[in-house]
């Protein structure tokens, strides 16, 4: 790996964004920096132009009193603005604090006052609402400032600003030479291992933590990224994940100030596909779920289809499951499957890609947990690189990466470049990288629980070295991978991905961890099931009604059976085989703090806060009733009440006594 | 991949179209046997309906490429009036009896008033296209009293009765026109227009193909025709309006859109597509009042296109244009010519079988 | 949060006066002797049991029935016999029960023809599409755009509209009455079949509408806690007469209210 240093040496000037910022302005001051589309229209900023905007803004939060390590919280979408902030915000030394916009008041509130954020550069009405309803809490705070003025006019403005305010404050300031300079020096002064920005971890328990990441970590980590897929100056990527996430921080921000790559700000949440076909994105990014409901938008759209394009659409899919992937690997195909694959390409896959919006794609990851192979080799059969990625925020996300041509559906990939792994005794995986981050923010004790003195990061994921890839493969969460009362092997997030594979089972949180047997909840698709709710006319009033309906327990049944039984073909996991399960009258989500920000079950809260189904899961009962608080957006409270239908599960035998069984 | 969504449907009946696809390639394919075993022998009734036709179009393919040049042409002025009623149709929802009459009618005006101009000793080319402006004007008169006299009292009336109007309409028409410019046929005055005269030979696929100039500018009238309309729906702010009017009424009054004014604006475009039909139509062979039995044509092609759909009307148009005159040259012979009148009327039948909407129709999508 | 003060509106100008109003259909009497008026700026509410004449009323209002006896008066003008698109002309838009939106057309085109009575009539231009009418279309592009902005519906805007669903149908029908630049917006029951989530939206929708741009609103409501939220005065009919009228408060104290509305027995 050390064939990479010389990359890193021409860096040794710009070890900051802000020097960063100059050097792009410089070699490619012309070229397109950022682009956004508002009002129907893209607008781009060039580099030389973010550079004066950044500038400007800078020297107006000077005249806030913006000072070195002073934190600033960025909270809203992915708009320039607030990304030009951060960069602002860092010429001064100080410390951008991304906040997760769809946080509730109450979490906010927390982040805030634990980060001891001085200044806030928001998005619109809603985060300065939500702001000014924990102000009291925030004694802190001194300022907001607002990229988007609607309903704000008539709001107190003695310590809130519009930024095109600020911006022409500094605007003006930038012409007192002693101002500039100051600003000059303050740039100049900043080093590479200081504090670049710290990100708040949502984490599966407990409060959010701090993760402090320095210019270096960031900096280092996305050249090195960059390095890994051969990436330049002419990608183009589509920001649209949360800020506060540190892959958005990576991939767009981070890189394209390493590489000069343009980032384009989508017009809304809703719009991103359609935009992203509009940018013709060569890089992207996107958890699984991204993935997962591009394709079951397309299943459910080609099921309201002729029947000519179904049979074409499906006969091609067939094709190119067979030959997309050998295709895209560079192994020897033969010449009429080849055809079939071009004609393929004519007729479907291209047209199905540009409606994704991945023609163009040339390097595509997917992280943030395990993706349903299906999924994967879907849009890998398209001849999409889709390709998976192992991260942590506390490694400035990069650990493990497949490298082109080597993609295995189950594996995470290769250390990336300067990246040390490591698989302790417990087989907990352990990672050393430029990356790691500096510690938890005023949290010592968990930093040292977490980071070794010599620099080592416990993952907290249980993994293992494929020896017939050398890929790292992760099976759970370490402390997750659990046991049964009898002993045998538990990992429930295994079994919750094989139940969400089925595209009518949108979430699965399975249980069994000292207990008689294994069990689940499930939540159905609204967007699958509804569609076939109504080409078979049945009506339903509501997502619990449709939940409960005799139908749809018949299907998900036949799913957990099908789970059951591949379960039984896998000595290891055939004990975990799921003996009785349930569909929850209600979708699981994140504002009831059932998930994690970025989707993901929190599976001890919904036991505690399902207490009364688990207990009629394991009493033998034949259905369970709930009474459960939820959070509208506004953070106003409701109840939904609901009576739930208990199914048992026939088990299968495991391969050897099935085979006995047949003979 | 595995099936997406939930299946409910146990055992599915084959679908329509793979029924149909089936059933043409047997008939095919046994014809194609029967043949090959010599079960039809030259003469024969079979012969001539199912081998003979086929033969000849591979055999004399100039000829086929005729045929379907002429079916083309006459394919694009169906095209013509039907988009007459598709428009009228989509914007006040009335099935326009009277478009048949409004092209003799318009015909009739356009030569009448040039035939004035010349008792002045005014003639020539100028004077044929003022006396096209006048034509227009009358058709303007006419789309603006139609809207004064026939819709606006029968607004909210039941369909069949502005239907009803409309006959009534065609009649006033054939008596005012019959009135004004007498009863006989009259020449259309396509020389002081500038229309071409003569044709031109290809001489393709072994044999000579005619083309006759005077449909040659009426295909491309008709297309230009065709695309200016299409352009002025898509795009403007009054093909917008007349959009949002078909769409609803209701919701069309909301906006401040005045039907009064959307009725004038497409009774007057059907006039204008009426007398560029009775010029092309004319010109081929004369104006006279026989000429509105070609809107009886329309009916076919509308049911095949969809009432509704402009692209529908052109499709539909080409289908019985070309269909007809293939049918005409291939099949005629067998029941004695004359096929033409009835043909259209069974194809349109048979694809109606398929598709009750039509081919463009809007497909009925009800939320329930 | 509203922008003007009940005093302020208790002052104001009487933008749209409704005059001893009745209406028949041949027998049936759907409103009688019903008098009201909306002042600028205010937000109005219509209730009433349904079957009350809420929606004739508005009916009148825009001009779709004609009032058999009485008169309304709209900045000043009486007009006995207005026509819908004179009341368009005029500045009165409206929304319907059951959503009366073009489905064929594309969110944008719906909101355009909202904008059909503010471009200029230069036939000649529109056909060119080239010149004045193509810098008009530019301009009316715009304030639609802002318009889709202000709803949050990007992601709609070329769906053609009979594809959506039922909240969005209706979002985009405020849409279109807003491209209007309405003087007074008249919303019949725009939170009819909505989910909570989408009910908050239209709120906040309709309360920025009312803040930002001032305009007047009159609204048929059936959901209390919205009118109450919403609205500066309410009135109340009750089989096609007018038995309350008066602030929320006043409203809700109102023993013929409370017996009308909540069917109570005493």
């Amino acid at each position: 790996m050390a064939n990479h240093a010389d990359a890193r040496a021409v860096s040794g000037a710009h070890d900051t964004f802000p020097k960063l910022l100059a050097l792009n302005a410089q070699r490619f001051g012309t070229r397109p920096a950022t682009r956004h589309k508002d009002l129907g229209i893209w607008h781009s900023w060039t580099w030389s132009e973010v550079r004066d905007i950044v500038r400007h803004f800078a020297l107006g939060l000077r005249a806030l009193g913006l000072r070195r390590g002073d934190k600033v919280a960025i909270v809203g979408s992915n708009r320039p603005r607030l990304y030009w902030s951060m960069a602002a915000v860092q010429s001064w030394g100080g410390v951008p604090v991304p906040v997760y916009a769809d946080s509730v008041a109450d979490e906010m509130a927390y982040v805030l006052e634990h980060a001891e954020a001085s200044i806030a550069v928001v998005e619109d009405q809603e985060q300065v609402d939500k702001l000014l309803s924990i102000s009291d809490r925030l004694p802190k705070l001194t300022h907001i400032i607002y990229d988007e003025e609607r309903g704000l006019r008539d709001y107190d403005h003695s310590r809130m600003h519009s930024f095109e305010q600020v911006q022409a404050n500094g605007r003006a300031a930038a012409a007192d030479p002693a101002q500039a300079k100051a600003l000059d020096d303050e740039i100049a002064a900043s080093k590479g291992s200081d504090l670049a920005i710290m990100l708040y971890t949502s984490g599966t328990t407990g409060r959010p933590k701090g993760v402090m990441l320095s210019n270096d970590n960031v900096i280092i980590s996305a050249r090195n990224g960059g390095l890994f897929d051969r990436l330049n100056e002419n990608e183009e990527t589509i920001a649209y994940l949360p800020l506060a996430w540190v892959g958005d921080n990576i991939f767009s921000y981070g890189q394209s100030y390493v590489l000069g790559f343009c980032v384009n700000c989508p017009e809304s949440a809703a719009t991103v596909v359609e935009d992203r076909r509009e940018v013709g994105t060569s890089y992207a990014f996107a958890p699984p779920r991204v993935y997962e409901n591009l394709l079951t938008q397309t299943m459910v759209r080609m099921e309201d289809a002729g029947p000519f394009k179904k049979k074409m659409f499906h006969y091609f899919l067939g094709v190119a499951k067979e030959w997309g992937e050998k295709i895209l690997n560079k192994e020897p195909v033969p010449l009429v499957a080849r055809l079939k694959y071009a004609l393929g390409e004519v007729l479907v896959y291209g047209p199905l890609k540009n409606r994704f919006g991945l023609t163009s794609i040339r390097v595509g990851y997917t992280a943030g947990e395990a993706i349903g192979p299906e999924i994967f080799r879907f849009f890998r059969s398209l001849g999409i690189n889709l390709k998976q990625l192992y991260g942590q925020t506390e490694a400035s996300v990069y650990i493990t990466a497949q490298p082109d041509g080597e993609i295995h559906a189950d594996t995470v990939g290769k250390p990336n470049i300067d990246v040390e792994v490591k698989i302790d005794e417990n087989g907990e995986v352990l990672y050393r990288s430029p990356g790691v981050f500096l510690g938890y923010y005023k949290d010592p004790e968990k930093t040292a629980e977490t980071k070794t003195p010599d620099g080592w990061v416990r993952s907290g994921d249980a993994g293992f070295f494929d020896p017939k890839t050398g890929h790292l493969k992760i099976i759970d969460r370490a402390k997750d991978v659990g046991k049964l009362r009898s002993g045998a092997l538990f990992a429930p997030k295994y079994v919750e991905n094989k139940l969400k594979f089925y595209p009518n089972i949108k979430e699965a949180v399975a249980f069994g961890q000292d207990r008689d047997f294994a069990t689940c909840f499930l939540n159905i698709d609204l967007t699958a099931v509804g569609s076939w709710a109504e080409r078979n006319n049945v009506s339903y009033g509501s997502y619990q009604e449709l939940a409960g309906h005799p139908e749809v327990i018949k299907t998900l049944t036949a799913h957990v059976d099908e789970v059951n039984r591949s379960l039984a073909g896998e000595p290891m996991m055939a004990g975990a085989q799921i003996r009785r399960f349930l569909i929850l009258h209600k979708e699981l989500d994140a504002d009831d703090g059932e998930l994690t920000r970025t989707q993901k079950v929190r599976r001890g809260f919904i036991g505690e806060r399902y207490a009364p189904l688990v207990t009629a899961l394991y009493d033998g009962s034949k259905r369970g009733h709930i009474r459960t608080e939820v959070t509208f957006e506004d953070g106003r409270k409701g109840v939904i009440e609901g009576d739930v239908a208990i199914v048992d599960m026939p088990l299968h035998g495991t391969a050897d006594t099935f085979r006995e069984a047949a003979e | 991949m595995t099936d997406a969504t939930i299946s409910a449907r146990e055992a599915k009946p084959l679908p329509k179209w793979a029924v149909v696809t089936g059933s043409i390639v047997a008939v095919v394919i046994a014809i194609v046997l029967a043949n090959a075993a010599g079960l039809m022998p030259k003469g024969t009734l079979l012969h001539g309906a199912l081998i003979k036709p086929f033969v000849d179009m591979v055999d004399l393919p100039d000829l086929f490429v005729q045929t379907i040049w002429e079916g083309f042409v006459g394919g694009v002025l169906y095209a013509l009036i039907a988009l007459g009623f598709v428009l009228i149709f989509k914007a006040s929802g009335v099935f326009n009896f009277a478009q048949g009459i409004m092209v003799v009618f318009a015909g009739l005006t356009l030569v009448g008033v040039y035939e004035k101009f010349a008792s002045f000793g005014f003639t020539g080319m100028i004077a044929a296209y003022l006396a096209v402006v006048v034509a227009l004007g009358v058709m303007f008169l006419l789309a603006v009293a139609v809207e004064r006299v026939v819709l606006r009292p029968l607004v909210n009336q039941p369909d069949i009765i502005l239907f009803m109007a409309t006959f009534g309409l065609t009649y006033l028409l054939i008596g005012l026109g019959e009135t004004i410019y007498g009863g006989s046929a009259k020449v259309m005055i396509a020389d002081q227009l500038g229309l071409p005269k003569g044709a031109i030979d290809f001489d393709i696929l072994g044999g000579r193909v005619t083309l006759q100039k005077l449909d040659i500018a009426a295909a491309v009238i008709a297309v230009a025709m065709i695309a200016v309309l299409a352009f002025f729906f898509q795009y403007t702010r009054i093909g917008r309006a007349l959009r949002a009017v078909a769409d609803s009424h209701k919701a069309a009054l909301s906006v401040g859109i005045s039907l009064n004014q959307i009725w004038i604006i497409v009774w007057f475009t059907a006039g204008i597509v009426a007398l560029i039909t009775g010029i092309m139509w004319g010109a081929r062979s004369d104006v006279s009042f026989g000429l509105q039995t070609i809107a009886l044509k329309a009916l076919p092609v509308l049911i095949l296109g969809g009432f509704t759909s402009v692209p529908g009307a052109i499709v539909g148009g080409l289908i019985i244009g070309i269909g007809e005159k293939i049918g005409e040259f291939y099949w005629g012979p067998l029941f004695g010519n004359g096929i033409e009148s009835w043909l259209a009327y069974v194809i349109a039948l048979a694809f109606l079988m398929f598709r009750p909407q039509g081919l463009f129709g809007d497909k009925i999508i009800e939320r329930i | 949060m509203r922008a003007p003060s009940a005093t302020d509106i208790a002052a104001g100008e009487v933008i749209l006066a409704v005059e001893n109003v009745s209406l028949g259909f041949g027998g049936v009497k759907a409103l009688t002797d019903v008098s009201f008026d909306i002042r600028k700026g205010e937000v109005r509410a219509i209730i009433g049991p349904n079957g009350a004449g809420k929606t004739s009323m508005l009916n009148c209002i825009n001009g779709f029935y004609h009032p058999t006896e009485g008169r309304i008066t709209f900045k000043g003008k009486t007009r006995p016999k207005m026509r819908p698109h004179e009341a368009a002309a005029g500045g009165i838009a409206r929304t319907f029960q059951n959503v009366a939106l073009f489905k064929g057309m594309s969110t944008l085109d719906n909101i355009m023809a909202g904008r059909t009575l503010k471009m200029n009539r230069s036939f000649f231009w529109q056909i060119l599409r080239h010149g004045p009418a193509m810098d008009e279309e530019i301009e009316h592009r715009k304030f639609v755009e802002e318009i889709i902005d202000f709803l949050e519906i990007q992601h709609i805007r070329k769906v053609p509209v009979g594809k959506l669903p039922y909240g969005l149908q209706k979002r985009v029908e405020l849409g279109r009455a807003l491209a209007m630049q309405p003087d007074v917006l008249l919303l019949d029951e725009p939170m009819a079949g909505m989910n909570l989530e989408e009910k908050e939206d239209m709120c906040r929708f309709i309360l920025d509408v009312s803040n930002q741009y001032g305009t007047t609103i009159a609204l048929i409501e059936h959901d209390m806690g919205v009118v109450m939220d919403l609205s500066d005065r309410v009135v109340v009919l009750e089989y096609g007469r007018k038995i309350a009228d008066g602030t929320p408060d006043e409203v809700k104290r109102d023993q013929r209210v409370i017996d009308a509305y909540l069917g109570v027995a005493h």
